[in-house]
């Protein structure tokens, strides 16, 4: 067995500055917050951002200035805390670009990766700014001559997804609605698993059809209980309301912002980097 | 106004009320149907209309399911409980895929500003180069709008920031049907949005003082038919933590950040 098990710190210090991630889950559902977090923490810079739709994650990169692109259909937190504030800050700054998207066109560009393809066809988007704004283009589809709208690809250099469970060699299951992760895994050039449980590999071969993502397209994993935190994570987890409302309050200055990277530093570091059975 | 929604908790209530069931009442039996993220009342009126009168309803969670029974209803509307009690999960690439050929019936989507054409901006307040406000985005909206045989928009602010005469940015358009405020239910009549009924204890001229674009005087508007004793009583079994209420700034329990940002 080839472990791949390595530690929340090596496995951000994979991500390079200026360099393209999609996070997985979706708003405030199994989001890869302690990796977002470790990313501001080793300060990372000039980040280009996928998501379909997203809150707490995205939020945090932008308020730490982490982040010169967002594609995304929607970035909020929701009905109770409405807008991301520090994302809003950053693009109404100037320093944030986006790529005004639907999630089905952030979809559409991700599939054009998964497929190998440079770009994929997509209905909608008719009587919109949105094609002229982000310079999607259209094309005469050979065999009926309709117009088509084409969405350009979108290759992430990393996918990072939090799920339930995984093995040390990069097998990994998501309980729960898997929101666009596994086309997330098949889109990007290489993929971070990070972790609730860190399982034998029986726990696979005793049902290989709920494995979502084969070892083999997977470059790192990392045990991060809690990884997800404050969004929820299914079923083990939910929402931590309190959680958001002091990351809100703590990303209006630097000074406090450091405060709540500490503040879960701890947490974030808390998972195992040996795999069971190995040399500790 | 005579409505005073952000100070008057008891208004707030029944306005939140009505709403639910206009809303409730769009979806017909055996639909298929869908709301977004961040629509709270879309999803109450859904779980209201699948226990009175749209028992065969198919509802399409955003959340990721098909027809889930959840304990309680959520305040995220793309919380995972949203998946329990459901048969099957259908992802949100699915359930795009599945408006993309044309198979859902009903959509209900927010709108932040919404033009006399009913076309609705969700991204920029501004010039999009240099926005004054970023929005949140569309989410699906500028694709699924289109593909949805009906959309009805839900907003729970009239006035004439939100009715514009002329849109900042076009997110999306098409198949609107109605939408439904705190104070008038509209229509989409030959292009244009009108008056359909106004809801009890609201004048037309009241509407039509709180819509920023023209609205058609000489129209016969109708009373929005208030909630019923059943409706009522079915809205307190499926929502009694008040999820229908947690868009309204009078009724809510924590002050959100933004309601005085939002005010552009």
């Amino acid at each position: 067995m080839v472990s791949k098990l390595i530690s929340l710190q090596e496995a951000v210090a994979l991500v390079e500055d200026d360099e393209m991630i999609a996070m997985g889950g979706n708003t405030l559902s199994r989001t890869p917050s302690s990796f977002a977090r470790e990313l501001v923490r080793q300060g990372r810079r000039g980040l280009r951002l996928i998501k379909t739709a997203g809150a707490y994650d995205i939020d945090l990169l932008c308020a730490a200035g982490a982040v010169a692109e967002i594609q995304s259909g929607y970035i909020g937190y929701e009905n109770v805390f409405g807008m991301a504030p520090s994302y809003r800050h950053g693009v109404e700054s100037g320093a944030v670009r986006v790529v005004e998207h639907a999630c089905y066109s952030v979809i559409a560009g991700l599939r054009a990766s998964s497929y190998g393809l440079p770009s994929q066809p997509i209905n909608g988007f008719d009587g919109s700014d949105t094609p002229a704004l982000s310079d999607f283009r259209y094309i005469d589809d050979p065999y009926t001559g309709k117009k088509v709208l084409m969405i350009p690809r979108i290759r992430p250099d990393w996918g990072v997804v939090h799920v339930q469970h995984a093995d040390a060699e990069g097998n990994a299951r998501i309980d729960g609605g898997p929101f666009e992760d596994i086309l997330i895994s098949r889109a990007s050039e290489g993929l971070i698993i990070t972790a609730e449980r860190i399982v034998e590999t029986d726990f696979f071969r005793k049902k290989p059809e709920r494995t979502n993502f084969p070892a083999f397209m997977t470059r790192a994993v990392v045990h991060a209980p809690g990884g997800a935190a404050p969004a929820s994570c299914y079923p083990t987890y939910d929402i931590d309301v309190d959680a958001v409302a002091a990351f809100l309050q703590a990303a209006k200055s630097p000074e406090t912002l450091r405060g709540h990277l500490d503040e879960w530093r701890e947490r974030d570091y808390s998972g195992a980097i040996k795999a069971a059975g190995e040399a500790k | 106004m005579n409505l005073d929604l952000n100070n008057d908790p008891d208004a707030a209530r029944r306005a939140a009320d009505q709403m639910a069931v206009c809303l409730a009442r769009e979806l017909w039996d055996g639909e298929r149907v869908f709301h977004g993220v961040n629509s709270p009342l879309p999803m109450v009126a859904i779980f209201l209309a699948r226990k009175l009168h749209a028992p065969h309803s198919v509802l399409i969670e955003v959340a990721g399911s098909v027809d889930p029974e959840p304990e309680g209803l959520p305040f995220s509307t793309n919380d995972p409980k949203l998946c329990e009690g459901a048969a099957s999960l259908f992802s949100n690439a699915d359930a795009y895929d599945l408006f993309s050929r044309g198979g859902v019936d009903l959509l209900f989507l927010g709108g932040a500003q919404i033009d006399k054409a009913g076309r609705v901006n969700m991204s920029y307040i501004g010039d999009p180069a240099q926005p004054k406000v970023r929005l949140p985005g569309g989410g699906g909206g500028s694709v699924i709008m289109e593909q949805a045989r009906r959309v009805v928009i839900w907003r729970v602010v009239h006035d004439v920031r939100t009715f514009v005469s002329k849109l900042d940015f076009v997110t999306q358009t098409g198949n609107l049907t109605r939408i439904v405020t705190p104070l008038a239910v509209l229509e989409l009549i030959e292009g244009g949005l009108e008056i359909e009924s106004a809801h009890p204890g609201v004048s037309a001229v009241e509407v039509a003082a709180n819509t920023g674009f023209a609205l058609d005087a000489s129209r016969k508007i109708s009373v929005t038919a208030p909630p019923t004793q059943d409706e009522l009583a079915a809205l307190e079994v499926i929502d009694p933590e008040g999820v229908r209420y947690s868009e309204f700034s009078a009724l809510r329990r924590v002050k959100r950040w933004d309601d005085e940002m939002l005010r552009w």
